[in-house]
């Protein structure tokens, strides 16, 4: 099945005149992203042009420095991450100017330590996440007050636990993901109530052997990878039952087509694809590289950089 | 990242006939052109920096359609802008509102846009005379609709603190919306964040029993309160006794504030030049490193005279009493026992409920751990019959509520036997309450590892470790009055190095088959004079 996998992430890029793949273009930097780190962890990276994928980066990146989803769109937190992720994985980080993305990021913090996406001031602890992320790979976490964003993120603690977007939020496994991967990322991992926490996440396992992103939601093949790494990340992966997670990842393959969908029997996708091999991966599959649980990358890339962020025992 | 991909979500796959197909794809193609030339008209218009109402009519035809599409909403709000700067108060009360009124419809295609909540939220803030009252209403028909949709839930909040909507109100419309549906895990939650802000912990010491701390006031509730909260959520679980929320929400009202970050013991060695320091909760080890420090000064005069003596130095708070409560609040006793004898009667109704079981078995570990410990584990045997998925979970709480009791059986904190066999530990904790232990027996027990934080033991000398599951002995390298290790039948493959280590009983170990591992071991471990293989 890794080889249909493939073919059908080698495809999805080739089809630029899709009207589905048009519609998606305000997302194209963390697509192409989630496109590349599957074909890497499935050691299928060379398959992808490198060369038109870089040009394409560097003409995304503005004045300001921060990196737009495609060309014509603005700047963003999310995709200045992906941007940076994907010359990661190539290990080109000089097509880029650095130092400007760096003070993209840098000025986007706030007085409270959160972080605005772009300049229209939207907050969400998401941000938060993408800041140290892009920065640790950059290797200048310095360039930003970290005491005061770890001091944002934690007022966003919950009764449960978990996290939310902003102060009094509800949790949400996909903020989960991003509050311990910042607090990973920062060294602050004490700072979590893992035992409270894991047991809210292990309690997001489904019969069906999914699991879910809150309390009384769908299972779901991406909710299943931001449990599972927040789980790995704080210690506690061993709380929910693998076995199960593992056939309800694979029961949401398309063997037709190739790709995973959220759940058996939808449409597939990218999105779901990665974080479909990524679970694997997580879950000791021997077939695809091991995944980083923090940044989602393969382990070797992160190697590459010197860097390896913090998860407890 | 993750971000608004709500649109992949939920699509389900449908078999087509060809013809369907070639149709299916003539239409798309028709759709893309329509889609591509709008897109690129709004793009022209920006690049050639024209903000008019026709720029405004070409964004919203795309974002009806396509809410996630950042980009234009920012062009939007740059063409509003500009409009202030050239229109009349009245007319821009008029362009805003009808802003509004297009959002109402987006939101109303799809309520889980955050471009769409954010913009309305920037909107809001923008319009010259704000209607406050129309977006609460606007949440309340929202969430309506969907009660967990936390975009709409967020908005509201934000809604809350810019029309200043007191916290009493807000309360009471989780009142409303918990009483229609006790399976509202959102109404539950911001319960949590209101209920402090509104009846917060008594400061005085004596109702609350901690000493206080800012941190304890703004997340406890006051006993009072707390007593009609457990009214509300017992009606919840009774009602419907499988859903979450509720047990959730409960063993948070149960629990207690954070204990505050202390010293709980020192140990300072002279002849091995070590000082351990335990902390009643984990710290950043940059901080630890500082605070060592700290002591070290404060420890100055107090070493001087007594290391001439003994050669060491130990400190200890009075463990038991400070430790075990760790997981429920201190409210009086008969409280907690009048919650257990309702949490008893449920779980006669329903035996096989696991929420009923848990709770049961951190209310009988409020009142006496040592008491009710059978009942306890009989209730983790059945935990782990009817919710097997997660019995890694219950295993591990079970084994650290065992260490628990074990050391509070401990008669003083000055013995040095910690005997723990046989008991299915899966995991260890506590580690930095046995500091002085010298003998620790955790033989036949369900252990992988003896984790890092086995370094705390530092005056350990005889480790009883023999049929466990134990696969590495990272948590020994740093022991040094460490004498015996007796780990027959594990999972060992590699070694460990202890400069005074005698004896070392290894039989049952993949290790041993390797060839050559006596002599391995013995230029490893030089000082073994017994070694069994």
């Amino acid at each position: 099945m890794l080889d249909k996998h493939a073919d059908y992430i080698a495809v999805y890029g080739s089809k630029k005149d899709d009207y589905e793949y048009t519609l998606s273009e305000y997302l194209r930097m963390s697509g192409i992203y989630w496109g590349l780190t599957v074909m890497d962890l499935m050691g299928q990276l060379h398959r992808m042009n490198r060369n038109e994928i870089v040009e394409f980066i560097k003409s995304c990146q503005h004045e300001s420095g921060g990196i737009s989803a495609s060309i014509g769109h603005d700047p963003h937190l999310l995709y200045t991450l992906s941007a940076v992720q994907i010359l990661c994985l190539y290990d080109c980080m000089d097509a880029l100017d650095v130092d400007r993305v760096v003070e993209y990021v840098k000025g986007l913090q706030q007085e409270d330590g959160s972080f605005a996406g772009d300049k229209w001031g939207e907050i969400d602890t998401r941000f938060s996440f993408c800041a140290v992320a892009t920065l640790a790979l950059l290797g200048k976490m310095d360039a930003i007050n970290v005491d005061k964003a770890i001091e944002f993120v934690l007022s966003c603690m919950n009764f449960d636990g978990g996290f939310g977007c902003r102060p009094g939020s509800e949790s949400h496994a996909g903020q989960i993901y991003c509050c311990t991967g910042f607090l990973s990322l920062t060294g602050q991992l004490h700072q979590v109530n893992a035992d409270l926490l894991g047991w809210w996440l292990c309690e997001r396992q489904l019969p069906s052997g999914g699991l879910n992103g809150r309390p009384e939601k769908l299972p779901d093949v991406c909710y299943s990878w931001w449990v599972l790494a927040s789980l790995k990340i704080i210690g506690k992966i061993h709380w929910i039952d693998k076995g199960k997670l593992r056939a309800f990842i694979l029961a949401c393959q398309d063997e037709e087509t190739g790709g995973f969908a959220d759940r058996p029997g939808d449409m597939v996708d990218p999105f779901h694809t990665l974080f479909g091999v990524a679970g694997l991966s997580l879950l000791g599959d021997e077939q695809v590289k091991a995944v980083n649980p923090v940044l989602c990358m393969p382990e070797d890339v992160l190697q590459r950089r010197g860097l390896q962020p913090d998860v407890l025992s | 990242m993750h971000n608004s991909f709500t649109k992949l979500h939920g699509r389900v796959k449908v078999k087509t006939t060809a013809q369907q197909e070639e149709e299916k794809k003539k239409e798309r193609e028709k759709k893309l052109k329509i889609y591509v030339a709008a897109r690129d008209a709004c793009f022209a218009k920006r690049k050639e920096g024209i903000k008019d109402e026709e720029a405004l009519e070409l964004t919203q035809q795309l974002l009806s359609s396509n809410p996630d599409f950042a980009t234009l909403w920012n062009q939007r709000r740059e063409i509003l802008m500009h409009l202030e700067t050239i229109k009349d108060e009245d007319e821009m009360q008029k362009i805003y509102e009808s802003e509004l009124h297009f959002l109402e419809s987006c939101l109303k295609v799809n309520p889980k846009s955050y471009g769409s909540w954010f913009h309305r939220g920037w909107v809001s803030a923008r319009l010259p005379r704000p209607n406050w009252v129309r977006e609460l209403s606007l949440c309340d028909r929202c969430l309506s609709l969907d009660d967990r949709n936390f975009h709409c839930w967020d908005y509201r909040r934000m809604v809350v603190k810019m029309s200043g909507v007191p916290v009493e109100k807000e309360l009471e419309f989780t009142d409303r919306l918990i009483g229609s549906n006790f399976s509202n895990y959102s109404s539950w939650h911001y319960r949590s964040t209101l209920l402090p802000l509104l009846h917060p912990e008594s400061p005085d010491p004596k109702s609350s029993g901690d000493p206080p701390s800012s941190q304890a006031h703004s997340h406890r509730v006051c006993e009072e309160q707390l007593l009609k909260e457990y009214e509300l959520v017992q009606n919840a679980f009774f009602t419907d006794p499988n859903d979450q929320s509720a047990w959730f929400y409960y063993r948070w009202l149960l629990g207690r504030a954070d204990r505050e970050e202390m010293i709980s013991c020192v140990y300072v060695s002279r002849d091995e030049e070590r000082v351990v320091v335990g902390f009643s909760r984990p710290v950043n080890v940059n901080v630890f490193i500082l605070f060592v420090e700290v002591i070290l000064e404060c420890l100055a005069v107090v070493l001087l005279f007594s290391i001439v003596l003994l050669g060491t130095i130990q400190w200890s708070t009075n463990v038991n009493v400070l430790v075990f409560r760790s997981e429920l609040s201190v409210e009086k006793t008969s409280v907690l026992q009048s919650e257990l004898q309702s949490c008893n009667q449920l779980q006669e109704l329903e035996p096989l409920n696991k929420w009923c079981l848990l709770t049961i078995i951190l209310l009988m570990r409020a009142l006496d751990p040592l008491r009710y410990e059978k009942e306890t584990l009989a209730h983790f045997e059945t935990l782990k019959e009817v919710d097997p998925m997660r019995s890694a979970y219950y295993s591990d709480l079970c084994s650290k509520f065992m260490i628990e009791n074990t050391i509070l059986k401990m008669e003083y904190a000055e013995v040095r036997v910690f005997s723990i066999s046989d008991k299915n530990l899966t995991t260890l904790c506590h580690l930095d309450q046995l500091v002085l232990v010298t003998h620790i027996n955790l033989s036949s027990n369900q252990l992988h590892r003896l984790p890092l934080q086995f370094a705390m033991l530092q005056c350990l000398e005889v480790l009883e470790a023999d049929s466990n599951l134990i696969e590495n002995l990272e948590g020994l390298y740093h022991l040094p009055n460490l004498e015996e290790v007796l780990l027959r039948n594990n999972n060992l493959q590699p070694l460990a190095s202890c400069p005074k280590l005698k004896h070392l009983d290894l039989r049952g170990n993949p290790v041993t088959l390797s060839d050559g591992i006596e002599a391995e071991i013995k230029a490893l471990l030089p000082s073994v004079t017994k070694l069994l293989l």
